[in-house]
């Protein structure tokens, strides 16, 4: 039982944080299907700033330090990265998905450009990945579902989706935002400057997905940057909508995402009541089942969810102050 | 910036007799001059009307003072000061607010949070709502304008919203308030409170400028009238020393005629027959279309006249196959459609100019011929092997464009988005009148065009009537259901609550109906507040 | 005074532009030239790129940034020997193939209204039904043929099959296309590397390896080459090209030129007024996407039919680049299926172009993604170069409407207002009339 609520919160956690990413941008108007290239964008940034690090011998015995120094460098880099998506969205009122799918090529094709010429290979490692593992065997069973073997950004994530919520909702900010995504004309009218909120839920969203692109390959990804998130920015679009575009929903749907995800992936000694018998590997199912699940799921709930789900009204269309 | 413009205004308040003034206002676009030097002065404490047409400027100008536009000439006063608008925050700073014709609310939003949205009183950004709520409640008590500021605003009436727009006005002591259009929306009765609340706000010290096109409604309430038309400023008058057939001259340039010329109907057999047709509401609560029975003969204009939301939408969807209907039956020339596919219905006699002519009656990236056989291109006239005959094609749509009188930069191949609205119209009703129909189904078919469209689109409905077709008329206009019709049902929730001859009744007894007090020649006690 | 001298002025203006005017009024001709100008700002930005990682790094002399971006320009020219040139020649036509009937594929989706992004899983559905009906059936010379016809059809069908699945969840629980898609490209995966696992006499076991499927020449299938190969040597081309190039040209023919074209294309472009037109919408977008999902399919059976290339059946963890791909090719072409043709033949030009940088600078291939991304970047901005372009041609138009309307203004409510309001500018005026 343990060892599934630390691993399905390894799985759960970057979901929620990118997923939380498209939240920000579309509910001030933007869409922003570039999340899988920004992950990447900050999985490199971030995995870049721990080898120049280790390169250097910085921070060696504080690995902590390090892992969140890398989290904000990563953080950053998305957020400049997804200037390019509002750049072209908002000023110059380009199509948003075709933005967001230059966006999603640019990044892998920098990052193994500057990948390859720095380490000769299509891969960039932190050797000492493994080290950001927070251990905490001594702690009461209880206990340690929740800190025993974890990362630190399952807190900071955590509590950054909470903070972020009340920010949505509870500020005149979130509001602001909120009101651009679902009738800007109203917004402006009331003197908000549109422009400026979308570009504040845009780079926000950029941001948080870096962040969420570097936990991805620190946490599940064996701690190289190649390129690639293997998809979960767009899984993570797909939590979005799951959630409805809502913190809580999305919450609840990377847990279960999550959940799925990780019993796929450990199914093979995956020992629930602890009676030393491996239920779902006696099955003999192959982990291709495994592995699909998760995705049919999403699209069952999808199915009798349908017509429930309300996207942002104003996301996609290119506002022009002239016209209104 | 924007406070220091006001401080200065607030100095030389008083020295003049106007509150705004726009004076000798240009702008122009690319190839059309929208504002011609034009001339605005309102007075403080006044009912300033500004009439003109579709396309005449109104909203040019009032960009203008909310700073959207900046003119090329001309200058704005705030109490005999120049001052400079770049943005709406600017304008707000002045005073200045505006109701816009169509509301600028979020629908997921409530009440109390449009209306606090860009002036939010909070705490180093977190939002503190009782205060606001307070303050709402108070304003509300003491104009008279009732809202729930915890409801959610796409769940309340039109008029719930109006009054949330107007109380975001007051929440902004706002002194110039502006009104566009704001009567399209509203019963005869809740018309006529919005001219008591006006005359109040007046009374109370405040400025309004009311932007309309109808006569009626500027001889109750307005003390001015400025009159623009194409662009240009036409005269300001007084509306106590002038006549509504003067201001018609005004605006419109000639004399308009304010009756549609048609003989007697003359109905024959029934076309259309519905028969207690149900339609559920889109949210599951209550039926949009309530048992709704009706007939139309060939010869006769019939009218569906109501107040917008009471299930006009949902009826004709139906009717014409948009929406399944739930229960009851649909009978055109004596056989059942009511299961019958879009297509059948529009291939066996059923034309429809529908309400929303950018949504549903064209495809607005086709060319104008393309967008011409949109229900026929099937046809063995324009296919040959499913191969699309385009010389046929562009032979059938010059001559509608021809026959019709549509207007466009290149003829047939013109892009249909690039039209204007008039003659966007004007192709679907050439369109749907050229099809062959026994039934044509018009909703609101000259919403938003200017005097000389409506004429002609008017026109060709009585002489299709006259031609046999049986018309089936949707309209929120007043003015056009008592001038077009030839039977007039009302539609209030739903449910037909009373047939009228235009003839005979009045547009107060017209509007009892369409507010629900009344009911096939009931009174109604009305708990709505 | 003033009108009149404008008036002379327009008329001048006018006259020299007429020439001009019906060339830069056609929309393709605005597609070509606002391409071409992408193209222009990638290679531009592209070598921006070039001296700055040259400048920084100092495992890059400067010079290589002028010659590496000349190498991409030159692209499959720059192999070197004759020999050469003609092999790489050859594998960029045969590797057009695959990503040209994927660029159709996102194309004529994007054409109906849906983005199709689920192209990688028909791809691999493609694949996979493709190459297990070549491997499957015994064949003789006599009946190969037939075989691979049957195996490109199976192919087809196949990514028809799941193209239709976000058509179906589309048309009738309106649910978003873009996530099934996305749902539908991990479960076709994970369904291809599980029909593989279970049925080991596919793969290819030779040299103790597993990751291959069995080439579908082991069962003597491949794609006929008609001597292209000896046109090429060395290279895997074969007629895929052709009959790829010659598909694009059949769906231009569709869309363009039937009925159903223009059923399809009406419900891309406004769904409820094909519904009020008596369309079958739903249909509609069923049939787009399965249309979209079967030239996927195609794309992947060209590629893995020719003989020379194996499938990595264990695609569970990764999408392939191909299904992808086909999003930019189709974005470049602005979505015409004839645009398509050469913006598939551009970007392997390119990427044979970064090969050959990777072989002769320090730089690496990726440069070509690098250009190719920008492209897209810009090609964002399309309708505002195209609205650029459009411009130029109303100011030669307009002008002289205006004129008219000023005389009639007064005369007549109907003309005078309205035929001002014939361009799109004024058209955003009358519009904001209804709207504010």
């Amino acid at each position: 039982m343990t060892f599934l609520i630390q691993q399905t919160l390894v799985y759960t956690i970057p979901l929620m944080i990118v997923a939380l990413a498209g939240v920000f941008a579309e509910r001030s108007g933007i869409i922003n299907i570039a999340l899988d290239g920004i992950m990447i964008f900050g999985s490199f940034v971030g995995a870049f700033a721990v080898y120049l690090m280790q390169k250097e011998n910085m921070l060696a015995d504080n690995t902590q330090l390090m892992f969140v120094i890398a989290m904000i460098c990563a953080a950053a880099a998305g957020a400049v990265f997804s200037l390019l998506l509002s750049f072209s969205a908002i000023n110059l009122k380009a199509d948003q998905t075709i933005g967001g799918t230059a966006l999603n090529m640019l990044a892998p094709a920098i990052t193994l450009l500057i990948v390859k010429i720095v380490s000769m290979q299509d891969r960039l490692s932190m050797p000492k990945a493994l080290g950001f593992i927070i251990s905490n065997p001594d702690i009461g069973e209880g206990l340690k579902p929740f800190f025993d073997k974890m990362f630190i950004s399952t807190y900071i994530v955590i509590a950054l989706f909470i903070i972020l919520s009340i920010f949505l909702y509870k500020t005149k900010y979130g509001l602001r935002l909120r009101a651009c995504g679902e009738h800007p004309q109203a917004a402006d009218s009331v003197g908000i400057n549109v422009y400026r909120m979308r570009y504040l839920g845009t780079t926000i969203s950029g941001a948080l997905a870096g962040m969420g692109g570097y936990i991805y390959i620190a946490t599940i990804a064996s701690g190289t940057a190649e390129g690639t998130v293997a998809g979960m920015g767009f899984l993570a679009l797909a939590i979005m909508i799951f959630g409805n575009w809502k913190p809580v929903g999305i919450a609840l749907g990377s847990l279960l995402f999550g959940l799925l995800k990780c019993i796929g992936a450990t199914y093979a000694n995956l020992d629930i009541n602890g009676d030393g018998v491996c239920a779902l590997k006696e099955l003999g199912l192959p982990i291709y089942f495994y592995n699909i699940v998760p995705y049919v799921v999403v699209l069952l709930v999808l199915a009798f969810a349908a017509g429930k789900s309300r996207a942002p009204k104003a996301e996609g269309i290119p506002y022009d102050k002239g016209q209104r | 910036m924007s406070d220091i413009i006001r401080e200065e205004a607030v100095k030389t308040e008083c020295e003049s007799p106007y509150v705004i003034e726009m004076i000798g206002i240009t702008k122009e676009f690319p190839g059309i001059i929208a504002n011609d030097n034009i001339t605005l002065q309102l007075r403080r404490g006044e009912i300033h009307a500004l009439l003109g047409e579709n396309g005449a400027g109104k909203s040019t100008l009032m960009s203008v003072l909310f700073g959207l536009y900046q003119p090329e000439k001309g200058e704005i006063r705030k109490n005999g000061e120049v001052v400079t608008i770049k943005d709406p925050n600017d304008a707000n700073a002045l005073g200045i607010g505006m109701v816009h014709q169509h509301f600028k609310l979020v629908d997921v939003f409530t009440v109390l949070d449009n209306i606090i949205l860009g002036v939010e009183p909070n705490t180093a950004g977190f939002l503190r709502k009782k205060q606001a709520r307070e303050r709402v409640i108070e304003l509300s008590k003491t104009y008279g304008l009732n809202v729930d500021p915890d409801a959610l605003v796409e769940n309340i009436t039109v008029g719930m919203q109006q009054r949330t727009e107007i109380l975001k006005m007051l929440y902004r002591d706002n002194e110039i308030l502006i009104f566009d259009e704001p009567t399209a929306v509203l019963t005869p009765q809740e018309i006529d409170e919005l001219m008591a609340v006006m005359r109040g706000l007046a009374k109370e010290g405040k400025s309004i400028l009311f932007i309309t096109h109808k006569l009626n409604e500027i001889m109750a309430v307005a003390d001015r009238c400025s009159v623009l038309r194409k662009g240009k400023y036409i005269g300001t008058v007084n509306i106590a020393d002038t006549t509504k057939e003067e201001l018609s001259n005004m605006m419109v340039g000639r004399d308009v005629k304010f009756v549609v010329d048609k003989g007697e109907p003359t109905p024959g057999e029934v076309v259309l027959e519905i028969d207690k047709m149900s339609v559920r509401g889109s949210h599951g609560k209550k039926n949009a279309v309530n048992d709704v029975s009706l007939k139309v003969r060939e010869g006769e204009i019939v009218c569906i006249a109501g107040i917008d939301g009471n299930g006009q939408t949902e009826f004709v969807h139906a009717l014409t196959g948009l929406v399944r209907v739930d229960s009851g039956s649909i009978k055109l020339l004596g056989e059942d459609v009511t299961a019958k596919s879009i297509r059948y219905r529009n291939t066996h006699g059923m034309s429809h100019i529908p309400e929303d002519r950018h949504k549903h009656g064209l495809v607005l990236d086709y060319t104008l011929e393309e967008n011409m056989v949109l229900q026929r291109y099937f046809e063995p006239k324009f296919q040959k092997g499913g191969f699309i005959r385009f010389d046929a094609v562009r032979e059938y749509a010059e001559g509608l464009i021809e026959n019709f009188d549509v207007r466009s930069g290149q003829g047939p191949v013109t892009l249909s988005r690039s039209m204007s609205g008039g003659n966007q119209q004007k192709a679907i009703v050439a369109r749907e009148m050229d099809r062959e129909h026994k039934l044509l189904i018009a909703v609101q078919p000259t919403r938003g065009l200017d005097v000389g469209a409506i004429e002609y689109i008017h026109d060709q409905i009585v002489s299709s009537r006259d031609k046999g077709t049986a018309v089936l008329l949707v309209s929120l206009e007043l003015d056009e259901v008592m001038s077009l019709s030839d039977r007039i049902l009302v539609m209030y929730e739903g449910e037909i609550v009373g047939e009228l001859d235009p003839k005979t009744t009045t547009v107060q007894e017209l509007g009892l109906y369409m507010s629900g007090a009344k009911r096939w020649g009931r009174e109604v006690q009305k708990n709505e507040g | 005074m003033k009108d009149k001298l404008r008036s002379i002025l327009t008329v001048c203006k006018n006259k020299i532009k007429t020439g001009s005017r019906s060339l830069i009024a056609s929309a393709g001709f605005k597609s070509v030239i606002s391409s071409l100008l992408c193209i222009a700002a990638g290679i531009l930005v592209g070598f921006v790129i070039l001296l700055i990682l040259a400048i920084t790094s100092d495992k890059i002399p400067v010079s290589d940034a002028f010659e590496g971006i000349w190498i991409i320009l030159e692209g499959p020219f720059a192999s070197g020997s004759a020999q050469n040139i003609a092999f790489v020649l050859g594998d960029m036509f045969f590797e057009a193939a695959p990503l040209l009937l994927t660029g159709l594929s996102v194309a004529i989706a994007f054409k109906t209204g849906l983005f199709n992004i689920g192209a990688p899983g028909q791809y691999l559905m493609g694949a996979m039904g493709s190459v297990i009906v070549a491997l499957a059936i015994p064949t003789t010379p006599a009946t190969a043929f037939w075989v691979w016809l049957l195996a490109l059809i199976v192919g087809m069908l196949c990514g028809m099959l799941w193209g239709l699945i976000p058509g179906l969840f589309k048309a009738f629980l309106n649910v978003n296309e873009v996530i099934v898609c996305i749902m539908s490209n991990w479960i076709a995966a994970n369904v291809v590397s599980w029909v593989f696992s279970e049925n080991k006499q596919f793969i290819n076991t030779q040299g103790g390896k597993t990751a291959y499927t069995l080439p579908t020449t082991a069962n003597g299938v491949s794609t006929p080459k008609l001597g292209l190969d000896k046109l090429f040597p060395g290279s895997n081309i074969d007629i895929g090209i052709f009959l790829a190039i010659f598909i694009a040209i059949g769906i231009y023919i569709l869309m363009n030129k039937t009925t159903l074209g223009y059923e399809l294309k009406a419900c891309g472009h406004n769904k409820n007024a094909a519904k009020y037109a008596g369309m079958n919408e739903k249909r509609n977008i069923m049939l787009s996407m399965a249309i979209a999902g079967g030239l996927a399919a195609l794309g992947a059976s060209f590629y893995y039919l020719n003989g020379g290339a194996e499938l990595a059946w264990n695609t569970y963890g990764k999408l392939p680049d191909n299904g992808f791909n086909g999003i930019p090719v189709a974005l470049l072409a602005s979505n015409n299926p004839i645009g398509v043709i050469f913006s598939s033949m551009f970007l392997r030009f390119i990427d044979k172009g970064g090969y050959n940088l990777a072989g002769f600078t320090a730089y690496n291939e990726y440069v070509s993604d690098l250009i190719i991304a920008v492209i897209i970047y810009f090609a964002g901005f399309s309708m505002l170069i195209k609205g650029m372009l459009a411009k130029i041609k109303i100011k030669a138009k307009e002008v002289p409407v205006t004129e008219t309307s000023t005389e009639t203004v007064g005369s007549d409510p109907v003309t005078g207002a309205e035929e001002v309001a014939d361009t799109p500018i004024v058209e955003e005026i009358t519009k904001e009339e209804e709207d504010v």
